[in-house]
C-alpha cells in the first residue's frame, strides 16, 4: 500500500487497514480515488454507450427498443449490490465501532436509491413498447419498488436523530435488518409472480449477441466506478461536516488548495 | 427474580393494563372496521367485485391496526420511567422484550382475529375462506409485532415516530402479506393453503427468533 500520503503515518500506528478507518487519514486518498473513478466512469461509459448504439446489432424481436438495457441492466444490478455493500460497513461499524463505516453507509444510501429509480423509470420506459404497460407487478420490478423502500427507510431513520452518532448506529441496525429481510423478500415476491422475461445473462452460456454482452459488461463496470465516485464524494462531503471544527480539515484543506 | 418469573409479571402487568385501558383494544378495532368498510364506498358494492378485493382488503386493514399499536409497546413507559427500570434489570433485555410483544400480540391477535370472520360478511366470502383469513390474521399480527418491535424500539426518541415505524415496518411485512392472503385466496378458489401456512409459520418462528435480539439491541442504541 502506498505510503506517500499526506498525512504523517506515525500518528496512526497499524496496519494500512485499521490506518484507513480514521477519516483524517482517508480523506486524502477518498478525493484521490474519486478523482479516478468518475475517469474511469466517464471513459467507459463513452465507450459502453457507444459499442451499445452504434456497434450492437439491432434485436431480432424487440428491435431498436432493447438497447435500453445497457442503462436498466447496471442499474438494476447496483441497487441489489449497493445494499449489500450499505449492509456490510453498517455491521462493520456496529462490529468494529469505527465512525467512517457509518459514514460509508450514508454516503452509499442515496446513490443506490437513485440506482433503484433508474432502474424502474427505464424499465417502465421498456415495458410501454415490449409488455404494452408502463407497469406490471413482476417479481424483479416489484422487487426493486421494494428495495427502494428499504433505502428510503434508511435515510428516513439516519436523518431522524439529531444525535448523529445515535442515528448511524440506528440506521445501521435497520440496514442489518433488511439485508436479512432482503432475500426473503424476494423469493416471496418472486413466488407470488414472475411475468419478467428469463435472466439472459449466465456464465458460462448466454442468449445475448457477444457485442450487446460486451456493451452491457462495460456499463456496469461504468456504473460500479460511477457508484463509487459518488459514495466517495458524499463521503468526504460528510466529512467535513462532522470534522469542521476539526484541526486536521483545516490544514488538509489548506495544503490542497495551495 | 427468575428469568421466567421476571416475563410472567411482565405479561400479567400488560394483560393487567390492556384490562383497565379499553381503547388500547378497541380504537385498533374501531380503525379495522371503519378501513374494512370505506373500500366498498370506492369500489362499489356489488358483492362479486367485493368478493376478489375481501381477502387483501381484510388483511391489510388488520397489518395497519396492529402496526398502530407499535408505539403502545415502549412510548408509554419511555414517558412514566418503567422503561428504565427495564433496562436496569438483571434479566436479558431481549426476554422482556418478547413477554411484551407476546403480550401485545395475545390481547390484538387475538382482538382482530375474531372479528375478521364478521368483516369478511362484508366481502361476501365464504365461511372457511373467513375461518382461513382469521387464523392467518392471528399469525401475521406476532410476526408484524415481532419485527415492529425493532422499529419501535429505535424511535422511542426519535422524531416522527409513528408515521416512520410505517415506513419502516411495512415494506418488510409483504412476505406475511404475501402468505397470509395467499392462503385464504387457495381456499377461495378450493386448493390446499398447505404450503402458504408453512411459510406462514416459519415466518412467525424466524421472528420469534431474532427479533427479540435486534430489539434490545435497538433499545439500548436509541435510550444511550
Amino acid at each position: 500500500m502506498a505510503r506517500t500520503e499526506s498525512q504523517s503515518n506515525d500518528k496512526f500506528a497499524g496496519s494500512w487497514f485499521w490506518r484507513y478507518a480514521s477519516p483524517a487519514a482517508f480523506f486524502p486518498l477518498a478525493g484521490k480515488l474519486e478523482k479516478l473513478c468518475w475517469a474511469l466512469a466517464a471513459v467507459l461509459a463513452a465507450v459502453g454507450l457507444y459499442i451499445g448504439f452504434f456497434v450492437a446489432p439491432t434485436d431480432a424481436q424487440q428491435g431498436e427498443v432493447y438497447r435500453v438495457i445497457f442503462i436498466h441492466v447496471p442499474a438494476a444490478w447496483m441497487t441489489m449490490v449497493i445494499y449489500m455493500a450499505m449492509a456490510f460497513w453498517a455491521a462493520t461499524g456496529l462490529v468494529l465501532g469505527t465512525r467512517l463505516s457509518f459514514m460509508m453507509s450514508h454516503a452509499l444510501a442515496p446513490t443506490g436509491a437513485i440506482m433503484a429509480v433508474v432502474a424502474l423509470v427505464t424499465g417502465s420506459l421498456w415495458g410501454r413498447p415490449t409488455w404494452g404497460t408502463y407497469w406490471v407487478w413482476d417479481a424483479r420490478l416489484t422487487s426493486t419498488l421494494i428495495l427502494f423502500f428499504l433505502y428510503m427507510g434508511y435515510m428516513a431513520l439516519a436523518a431522524s436523530f439529531d444525535d448523529k452518532k445515535k442515528g448511524d448506529r440506528a440506521s445501521a441496525l435497520i440496514a442489518l435488518v433488511g439485508a436479512i429481510n432482503v432475500p426473503i423478500i424476494y423469493f416471496s415476491v418472486k413466488w407470488w409472480n414472475t411475468l419478467h422475461q428469463g435472466s439472459s445473462v449466465r456464465p458460462g452460456s448466454s442468449s445475448m449477441a457477444a457485442t450487446m454482452l460486451t456493451a452491457m459488461m462495460i456499463m456496469t463496470f461504468a456504473f460500479w466506478f460511477y457508484c463509487v465516485a459518488a459514495a466517495l464524494h458524499r463521503l468526504r462531503t460528510d466529512i467535513i461536516e462532522r470534522e469542521r471544527n476539526a484541526a486536521w480539515l483545516r490544514d488538509t484543506l489548506k495544503a490542497a488548495s495551495q | 427474580m427468575s428469568l421466567r418469573g421476571a416475563t410472567t409479571a411482565v405479561i400479567r402487568r400488560e394483560l393487567q393494563l390492556f384490562a383497565q385501558r379499553k381503547s388500547d383494544w378497541a380504537n385498533p378495532l374501531m380503525f379495522f372496521l371503519i378501513v374494512c368498510s370505506l373500500f366498498p364506498f370506492a369500489v362499489g358494492s356489488e358483492s362479486e367485485k367485493l368478493k376478489l378485493i375481501g381477502i387483501g382488503v381484510i388483511f391489510v386493514g388488520a397489518l395497519l391496526a396492529a402496526m398502530l399499536s407499535l408505539p403502545k409497546l415502549f412510548d408509554e413507559d419511555a414517558r412514566d420511567g418503567s422503561l428504565e427500570l427495564m433496562l436496569a434489570s438483571p434479566e436479558p433485555l431481549a426476554a422482556l422484550i418478547l413477554a411484551r410483544v407476546a403480550a401485545l400480540s395475545l390481547a390484538l391477535g387475538i382482538a382482530l382475529s375474531a372479528v375478521t370472520p364478521v368483516f369478511a360478511l362484508f366481502y361476501a366470502l365464504p365461511f372457511d375462506v373467513a375461518a382461513m383469513l382469521s387464523l392467518n390474521v392471528l399469525m401475521a399480527v406476532p410476526t408484524l409485532l415481532l419485527v415492529g418491535s425493532i422499529a419501535a424500539a429505535l424511535l422511542v426518541s426519535a422524531r416522527g415516530g409513528a408515521i416512520l415505524t410505517a415506513v419502516l415496518v411495512l415494506p418488510l411485512t409483504i412476505p406475511t402479506l404475501i402468505f397470509g392472503a395467499g392462503a385464504a385466496l387457495k381456499v377461495l378458489y378450493g386448493e390446499s393453503p398447505a404450503a402458504e401456512l408453512a411459510l406462514q409459520a416459519a415466518f412467525m418462528l424466524l421472528a420469534l427468533a431474532l427479533c427479540p435480539l435486534a430489539a434490545a439491541a435497538a433499545l439500548k442504541i436509541s435510550t444511550d
